[in-house]
């Protein structure tokens, strides 16, 4: 029997703020645990909450680039059940009135143009994190308040494909947006996916299975292929598909039962007395919606315009950090295509080695100086690899290693010809050889003037040099 | 009154009244102002860094705060010296000030009656003359009713004109800050060294801290105080009334105004109930981090939820417990539309009828209670009685509402205190101080 799969998404993403949703408590989980807390996320007596602008802002740009509309009378509520990672015993959220509605996504399948329509966008707080040890439950209080939006999709996808395709085009469009860090194995951006089967064509859905803890795009689209083979077999074998809550099992390759969710809890929600209603100024909305950092698409057209490849393009705008760490060096380096070459090259396999880390010993500053002794001949490019190389290791900037090193360039004619003339000399065969059309004869001299020269020799004015002298000859 | 004079007749009240927690000896001044050295009681829901702060609850008696409510650095800053810590209803509900974990707080005029509730302790130890000045809270009339019951000035100001941050809460939108003074002069100080903005309560006003004591006078020629009718009518004490129309009377003679105004009953009546849904309602979500994984005294349980249960279930009084168990109720899903929703309805209808009539005058006064403090034992009234329904409860108008609202004693019922209370418009301060120091004056004086 031919079934229609259908597929909603509820992300929740942690917001790139300094401080949590409703305390000055510093916003970052990968801490030490512990440390960044204080009375108002451990839900001591008598804490109140106090409202982070910046999160609000966050959560604006992502309504905006999702085309939400926007409600402008921030209302929070309160959704009330006890467990150990909640310790006020209720959490902050938006349930009656989401700051976002009626949203819409669209991205590509398969060269096949496809929409997914956004119920809602609401702010809300993160829970603490748990660790479950064999006989004992570890709190990191860390994560308690974080800044957390959930963003759900209408039941609008239909395949493991599409709904992978979603979460990446959303994910990127946010992360450009610095909204959030998007990341996934961290659980800075988790999902949880909605999918039942219905009968080709019948307007009655089928059982909800939900799947949840999913922490990368590729298991996003095992765990849903996984899920759709499962209920397909349950139902050719006449059985029923239970309401659930399911994890996806990476060894078995299959998703399996977390608990069921036959009985829906009641959260008692009401709105949250201690926080006023605020009402947003428009002209405040107007100044985030032009201030918006470009999209990845606009981003594709500026890179274009500095004289990128679309491949160089796509390179940069799949990883944000490395765009960021070229764009800022871009705006100092004399030679935009050169910096374009060594971040594509030299600085990609450095991060396929060192990851983020390498922004943090090399900054973009020091990577524009590097480029510009290139380009003033400070150095040769052959040095210059080792340069970057030393950078990447020190954080010292390239004037300081060149002087340490020793490393200058001769472009120098008098020293050169010098070098070439004792090459020449001590290989006369070249000459020969020169005669004889075969032009690798300059390159071999190039090579022993370097060799000579301890690679200070500035090859392209070498490479001129030895021509011109073989042709004396 | 010095401090160690204050610790002294503490620790002699304590044994006949259980007006204290905790009495504090070793606090000293940090900063010079106009508080210095000024002994002050806070009621024990005050959180206080370092301190046993209990809330009246056994769940928190070993609970010992990491922060400051605003307001105790505000005491602080202004030279003040914290020297107890009161003895409350637990969590501030109920208003006899026999519901606290270490036992009922008695009347220091007669040692059988009630002091009221739920600041019990902090009005106790103003009117035994211990200290001048005790911070209370008033949820519905919390501070205003004990004052009335033991004879001192007890002051609610604007909702949101003082901070909330680091007080236990009951229900937060009806939560006030509020205090025991022994007079009106120092009520309008205390206003002015409490208030202002703060930024961790989103819901104070925004506004510096007011500077009301340097210009308060009690002129009121031409003041139009208005009498709240239906109060009066559900009001069957003879002297109650007597002295009521005789403070009027003298009221009147200094210039003032007195005006009858009149509440729709029907509204009136639905006050109670209202503010028993809401509070509830908000109190049971309120109380919901208390589960002894943090903080609190913590029972055993062989897993997570075992140790909530039985922590909660061992840690608060059985009046609590059915105060939670109605507001679990009114929230659940399926009765939030008859129950909570409809309480926030009618609590809108409530206060645009109040306001109504404090638009008619300068201030709003009636008895604070319909006679002396009850017994502690068996002191039961018909609660379906309009004694009960509006005499006796008809002061939480003013927590709904936000308005301003003051108890000044006046002259004694049956040998025991008793007060009028007085209620002006939202963030009018300025003018119910005018007219309580008029009030106060004209007892002073003898009427």
């Amino acid at each position: 029997m031919k079934r229609d799969v259908v597929i909603g998404i509820e992300i929740h993403c942690e917001l790139k703020t300094n401080s949590k949703m409703f305390s000055a408590s510093r916003n970052s989980i990968n801490d030490t645990p512990n440390i960044h807390v204080n009375e108002i996320d451990l839900g001591h007596p008598g804490v109140l909450p106090t409202l982070n602008k910046r999160a609000v802002e966050l959560t604006l740009r992502a309504c905006m680039l999702t085309h939400c509309e926007i409600d402008s009378l921030i209302k929070f509520d309160r959704k009330n059940y006890y467990y150990s990672d909640l310790p006020k015993g209720f959490q902050i959220t938006q349930q009656f009135h989401p700051i976002g509605k009626n949203g819409l996504i669209e991205f590509e399948v398969d060269q096949q143009r496809k929409q997914v329509r956004l119920d809602r966008i609401h702010m809300e707080e993160d829970t603490a994190k748990q660790y479950h040890l064999e006989d004992e439950t570890h709190i990191d209080y860390n994560r308690a308040g974080v800044p957390l939006i959930e963003i759900v999709s209408k039941p609008d996808m239909s395949s493991a494909k599409e709904a992978k395709e979603y979460v990446s085009t959303l994910r990127n469009m946010l992360i450009f947006a610095e909204v959030t860090d998007g990341k996934m194995e961290e659980g800075s951006l988790r999902c949880d996916i909605n999918i039942s089967l219905k009968e080709a064509d019948s307007v009655q859905f089928g059982t909800k299975v939900e799947i949840k803890n999913l922490n990368s795009l590729n298991n996003i689209e095992k765990a849903i292929e996984a899920e759709i083979l499962r209920q397909n077999q349950l139902l050719d074998a006449g059985e029923k598909v239970l309401m659930q809550t399911r994890r996806y099992d990476e060894t078995l390759k299959t998703t399996v039962a977390m608990r069921s969710k036959e009985s829906a809890v009641d959260y008692r929600y009401f709105p949250e007395p201690n926080l006023r209603p605020i009402q947003l100024e428009q002209a405040w909305i107007d100044s985030i919606q032009a201030s918006l950092p470009k999209t990845p698409q606009q981003w594709l057209e500026h890179l274009i315009e500095l004289g990128a490849t679309v491949i160089e393009a796509n390179i940069l705008i799949n990883n944000k950090s490395l765009l960021d760490f070229f764009i800022e060096a871009s705006k100092e380096v004399k030679d935009v295509r050169l910096a374009l070459n060594w971040t594509i090259t030299e600085v990609t396999s450095l991060v396929n080695i060192m990851q983020e880390k390498l922004f943090e010993m090399v900054s973009s500053h020091h990577f524009a100086l590097f480029l510009n002794c290139i380009s003033d001949k400070v150095i040769s490019g052959k040095q210059a690899k080792d340069v970057l190389k030393w950078m990447s290791e020190s954080g010292k900037d390239a004037q300081t290693l060149v002087n340490e090193h020793g490393l200058v360039m001769v472009s120098d004619d008098t020293a050169l010809l010098n070098w070439i003339d004792e090459a020449i000399q001590e290989n006369p065969q070249s000459i020969l050889d020169f005669k004889q059309g075969k032009d690798r004869a300059v390159g071999f001299l190039v090579g022993q003037v370097m060799k000579k020269s301890k690679g200070q020799a500035d090859p392209a004015r070498c490479n001129a040099l030895v021509r011109a002298r073989l042709l004396e000859q | 009154m010095n401090v160690n004079e204050a610790i002294n007749r503490l620790k002699e009240i304590q044994s006949t009244t259980n007006a204290c927690v905790t009495i504090i000896e070793h606090d000293v001044k940090t900063h010079e102002g106009v508080l210095s050295d000024v002994p002050i009681a806070l009621k024990d829901n005050v959180i206080t860094k370092g301190i046993l702060t209990t809330g009246g609850s056994k769940l928190l008696s070993n609970y010992i705060p990491p922060y400051n409510a605003t307001i105790v650095d505000k005491i602080k800053q202004a030279g003040g010296i914290i020297v107890a810590k009161t003895t409350l209803d637990e969590l501030g509900m109920g208003g006899t000030g026999t519901a606290s974990f270490n036992g009922p707080v008695k009347n220091p005029f007669d040692l059988t009656r009630q002091a009221g509730g739920s600041s019990s302790g902090s009005a106790v130890v103003v009117a035994a003359k211990a200290v001048d000045i005790a911070i209370g809270s008033d949820t519905g009339d919390s501070v205003r009713k004990p004052a009335s019951y033991v004879g001192v000035v007890g002051t609610k100001p604007t909702y949101g004109r003082i901070s909330r941050y680091g007080i236990i809460p009951y229900a937060s939108s009806l939560d006030h800050v509020g205090y025991f003074t022994s007079d009106v002069r120092l009520a309008a100080l205390m206003c002015d060294v409490l208030s202002g903005q703060d930024k961790m309560d989103h819901t104070s006003l925004p506004y510096p801290s007011t500077t009301l004591a340097p210009q308060l006078h009690d002129d009121v020629k031409g003041k139009v105080y208005g009498i709240f009718k239906e109060v009066l009518e559900a009001i069957d004490h003879p002297q109650t009334l007597k002295n009521f129309d005789a403070v009027c009377k003298a009221l009147e003679s200094k210039g003032a105004i007195i005006k009858t105004i009149s509440m729709n009953e029907t509204i009136l009546r639905t006050c109670l109930p209202t503010y028993y849904i809401i509070a509830n309602c908000e109190a049971t979500a309120n109380h919901s981090n208390l589960t002894g994984v943090n903080f609190g005294l913590t029972q055993e349980g062989e897993d997570v939820e075992t140790i909530m249960t039985n922590t909660r279930t061992h840690g608060f009084g059985p009046l609590i417990r059915k105060r939670f168990v109605i507001g679990s109720y009114g929230l659940k899903d399926e009765n939030q539309d008859k129950l909570f929703r409809k309480a926030q309805k009618v609590r809108r209808v409530i206060v645009n009828e109040f306001n109504r009539m404090l638009s008619e005058c300068d201030g709003l006064i009636a008895p604070a209670t319909t006679s002396t403090a009850p017994l502690l034992e068996g002191a039961n009234m018909n609660v379906l009685s309009n004694a009960h329904l509006i005499a006796e409860n008809y002061m939480v108008l003013a927590n709904f509402s936000g308005a301003p609202s003051i108890t000044v004693p006046i002259m004694p019922v049956d040998g025991l205190p008793h007060g009028i209370n007085l209620t002006c418009k939202i963030e009018d301060e300025a003018t119910m101080f005018q007219l309580a120091l008029a009030i106060e004056t004209c007892v002073k004086e003898g009427l």
